[in-house]
């Protein structure tokens, strides 16, 4: 094999040649830009990371997810194959390319565009056999991600094949960089296939080259060539020039993401450049659609958080800050997500930056409120309760708690029976982030004071932030469902099994987002009937009712409340159990079905000791 | 040829249409689910705005259905099945497989009462002392009305809109009658016992009929009704089985607490639970912001459903007051007349 011009050069590179420079510049100021806009302490883990043995998982965890898209193949094959053959067969194109190079002209290493058009530039000799490997190699890759895109083109009009019920809708940024992508094989096919005849070729670039060279005898087809390279030149040019208004900036984002997430990196409460990695990371994917209540249930589809982060990229403020404004943070997309984007986080960063003004001594009243309680304690009490202000509007819960604390014979005081001051978690969850920490402080003073060791809460919101955020110190936190399976479990409390039958709801902040699953199954394995239904555990299904979601209108929450209800109840049950005083709200307010705490069945079911 | 009509629904709506209906020659017959005639009447004692016995008012419409029993034949326990629409007229099957085949058909299917317990913030069916309107209502009949320890309330509070004009369950509507109903009840009350307190928590005051104002003007100056503008946002029980509420003098601004014995929510009016199904069967519309029937028209047409030879009367079409509800009928007898004598 040997080289066909002296001067290794033709002009059709200089398109592929400016895409290159082009996007080779802005990588370097994107990088430059997130190193900036990350503290000082995040850098120096980067550092100490590119140093360290760790960078090999870093590396294998890149070739897992960035190439091979292992997260993808779980959720489904015919996706996963598609995202891995583009990907995976892409990058062995251009490794196997450069060791191509290396063996047939290392001296033209320094040339970049050489690997990419090397077939034009190279052609066939009596020692060419030796390099029929390379020629298998490269037309193998190069069909795989033919296949990959012929997927990419299928997946477009019959989204089911791939288990996705939604895709995303492209606008003409990605539609551009796109068409641009799954034209780059194709055409390099084409143009190796045409040139084959001098250069030589692999099983697949030969064969069709000699069925184009039957072709020869009714038109010149050598004289396609040189268009056919150029093309592929364009098309290359036309993706790198529209890469960083396209969704493609994953390709890249996601391997610096990997690597600042396993140097120890972590999202903080402002939107840094940890942030805007992960943003850039997102590829539009599409599989965070199916997950998302809002969109499968009140047709919110322009809230979907594939197209919230498109539009913090390409910085549309006001969709995306009413795309953080209706989202119900139940972290459903976020499970979902193949590359881990915590885009509730981002969501959440993007409520509290937009907060312009704060009124003066919001929260002074609080300090009179605590000062009233500490009179009433006089004895040490072994628990103190804290229902939390959605429990005070499910008084059923309250009372059944304090029934159960009387059954146990616990000695407890109830913190905000006189109202009492909120928690702090739904500033939080409004992106007000100072103001919540006052209230946090207060309550932190409050419980502490009572001297307890434990604090029961009825309230998975609240029981989020007491675990998250508050600093109590000896002090054990329990959700009351984690707290009734230690009185059953210790026998301080019994109770009768009831043949009702009867479904469990997972609340996302108790489930989902605090892992309290078996604790609540625990407990109505043995007060009733427990069925199961589809959406349990990691999959369970929102309320519609989340105190995060404060721009979304009633109508939406309802219709994802009824829809949810309908999707848990399709056997007949005789009730449905939750264990959150607003998921009990919003299910009962639908009015279709006997919905309980898991407090109150417990309570119904205990047996007064003789 | 005499005209056949079928009314569904042997409330005040239903019985005051049949008698319109046959003092024109026309027959009727009243198809009632339950085993007697007067809907939400039978349960009323007295009436605003001046305290008539409701019994008066449901034994003169009873006495005109007995009187006019040629015409009007009255079928108990029995509901729609199916409709079939004929070339003249419609073919209704009862669920007592009785057939009509009937030139008209009138929907007098009424309200149902909000159910309460939806608000479990205002402790219905959790405190016993707390009571709906209608609960009131039937305590009224025995002129007693008394906490669940027998002893006589110091203090009432009446909570209005419960189930009005409430986004959260999805009734954006003003049930009409409330606001009246409870300062009527709220002079029951100080009539029975003129030493308990009692308080009104409302968020607008709806007096917009013949004498409502003056029953308000009474309550204040004869009664010394008390009324906060506030709406109760919960109930939890005191140690000693008081209720305490939580609500907000909006006109003060102040946020409140208060004591009281005995709490009276104010329940408003929803469609009854038939209505869908119904609608299916009648190929009529149901209007999708309070899912009461839709009339053609609210002016001119006002008592014609969206099906040719099916008309609507009455609280089916949306919360009415009694005297507005026969004066509907009467309307909806008048179009029917006026539709077979076309």
């Amino acid at each position: 094999m040997h080289e066909r011009f002296a001067n290794a050069y033709d002009p059709f590179v200089i398109p592929y040649m400016i895409g290159l420079i082009f996007v080779l510049a802005y990588l370097v100021i994107a990088l430059v830009t997130v190193i900036k806009n990350i503290p000082m302490s995040d850098r120096k883990k980067m550092l100490r990371h590119l140093f360290s043995f760790k960078i090999f998982i870093t590396i294998k965890d890149i070739i897992a997810d960035c190439l091979l898209h292992i997260k993808i193949w779980k959720k489904n094959r015919l996706l996963g194959y598609m995202h891995s053959s583009i990907a995976f067969g892409w990058f062995m194109l251009i490794v196997v390319g450069h060791i191509e190079i290396f063996f047939f002209a290392p001296h033209r290493v320094n040339l970049p565009y050489y690997p990419i058009f090397f077939r034009y530039f190279m052609m066939e000799t009596e020692s060419t056999m030796k390099g029929s490997l390379f020629f298998f190699l490269m037309d193998f890759f190069l069909l795989m991600v033919l296949s990959g895109i012929a997927l990419a083109m299928i997946k477009r009009i019959r989204r089911r094949l791939f288990g996705m019920r939604r895709t995303t809708r492209l606008k003409w940024n990605d539609q551009l960089a796109m068409y641009s992508l799954w034209c780059i094989f194709p055409l390099r096919f084409l143009a190796e296939s045409f040139t084959s005849h001098i250069s030589g070729g692999g099983f697949l670039t030969r064969s069709f080259g000699m069925i184009f060279d039957w072709f020869n005898q009714f038109i010149n087809n050598d004289a396609l060539i040189r268009p056919i390279w150029w093309a592929y030149s364009i098309a290359l040019m036309v993706f790198f020039l529209t890469l960083p208004w396209s969704r493609f900036t994953h390709i890249l984002a996601e391997a610096l993401l990997i690597f600042m997430r396993n140097a120890g990196i972590r999202e903080t409460d402002k939107n840094n450049g940890y942030a805007s990695v992960e943003i850039f990371s997102c590829s539009r994917c599409g599989i965070c659609l199916d997950p998302c209540q809002m969109v499968s249930s009140a047709s919110l589809r322009p809230m979907a958080t594939v197209d919230f982060t498109r539009n913090v990229r390409l910085r549309q403020h006001k969709p995306a800050m009413a795309a953080a404004s209706y989202c119900l943070m139940c972290n459903r997309c976020v499970q979902a997500c193949p590359v881990g984007v915590n885009s509730v986080r981002l969501k959440l960063n993007l409520k509290g930056a937009s907060i312009n003004y704060r009124y003066p001594n919001r929260y002074d009243y609080v300090e009179t409120e605590n000062s009233k309680k500490s009179e009433t304690v006089t004895l040490t009490p072994q628990v103190v309760y804290f229902a939390g202000c959605m429990s005070h509007l499910t008084p059923k819960i309250e009372q059944s708690m304090l029934k159960i604390f009387e059954a146990a014979g616990v000695n407890y005081t109830f913190l905000d029976k006189d109202g009492g001051i909120c928690c702090g978690r739904p500033l939080m969850l409004t992106g007000d982030r100072e103001g919540s920490e006052q209230l946090v402080a207060r309550n932190t003073e409050a419980i502490l004071s009572t001297g307890a060791k434990i604090l029961v809460c009825s309230c998975p919101i609240c029981y989020r932030i007491f675990k998250d955020t508050y600093k109590l110190e000896g002090v054990q936190v329990l959700h009351h469902t984690e707290y009734i399976l230690q009185l059953l479990e210790s026998g301080m409390i019994t109770v009768r099994k009831s043949a009702r039958k009867g479904v469990y709801h997972d609340p996302c902040e108790l489930g989902r987002n605090s892992g309290i699953y078996q604790q609540p199954r625990d407990v109505l394995y043995r007060v009733l009937n427990l069925q199961k239904n589809a959406y349990e555990g990691k999959d369970a299904l929102c309320c519609g009712h989340s105190i995060a979601a404060e721009g979304m209108p009633y109508k939406k929450r309802r219709m994802i409340a009824r829809d949810a209800l309908h999707k848990m109840t399709e056997q007949p049950v005789d009730m449905l159990i939750t264990a959150c005083p607003s998921c009990k709200k919003a299910f009962a307010e639908i009015g279709e079905a006997d919905i309980r705490d898991i407090a109150e069945i417990v309570c119904e079911q205990l047996v007064k000791r003789p | 040829m005499e005209d056949t009509i079928v009314i569904l629904g042997g409330g005040p709506a239903g019985m005051e249409a049949a008698l319109s209906l046959a003092g024109r020659g026309h027959k009727v017959y009243i198809v009632e689910k339950t085993g007697s005639l007067g809907g939400h009447l039978s349960r009323w004692d007295r009436l605003f705005p001046q305290q008539e016995p409701a019994q008066d008012i449901l034994e003169e419409l009873l006495n005109g259905i007995r009187k006019a029993d040629d015409k009007i034949e009255v079928i108990y326990n029995a509901q729609v099945q199916s409709v079939k629409r004929r070339m003249r007229g419609l073919e209704v099957m009862l669920s007592n497989q009785q057939l009509l085949l009937v030139d008209a058909l009138l929907v007098c299917c009424g309200f149902e009462l909000f159910r309460a317990e939806r608000k479990e913030e205002y402790g219905y069916g959790i405190y016993e002392n707390v009571l709906t309107s209608a609960d009131l209502e039937d305590r009224f009949k025995n002129r007693k009305v008394l906490c669940s320890d027998g002893r006589v309330p110091e203090r009432v509070a009446f909570v209005h809109c419960v189930g009005s004009r409430d986004e959260k369950v999805d009734h954006t509507y003003c049930s009409k009658v409330c606001c009246v109903t409870a300062v009527k009840q709220a002079c029951e009350i100080k009539e029975l016992y003129p030493q308990t307190e009692v308080f009104n928590l409302y968020m607008d005051l709806r007096m917009f009929d013949r004498y409502f104002e003056q029953m308000y003007h009474k309550a204040q100056s004869q009664y010394g009704v008390h009324f906060v503008r506030g709406r109760l946002s919960e109930v939890s029980e005191t140690a000693d089985g008081k209720l305490q509420i939580k609500t907000e003098d909006t006109l003060l601004g102040r946020p409140m607490k208060l004591t009281v014995d005995m709490l009276v929510l104010m329940t408003g009016m929803q469609a009854c639970a038939q209505t869908g199904e119904l609608s299916e069967k009648l190929d009529i519309k149901v209007s999708p912001s309070d899912h009461f029937f839709e009339t053609k028209d609210l002016f001119l047409k006002g008592n014609y459903a969206h099906a040719k030879g099916v008309f609507l009367a009455g609280a089916c079409t949306g919360p009415k007051s009694l005297p507005d509800t026969l004066q509907d009928a009467r309307s909806a007898a008048e179009s029917i007349h006026r539709y077979l004598t076309d």
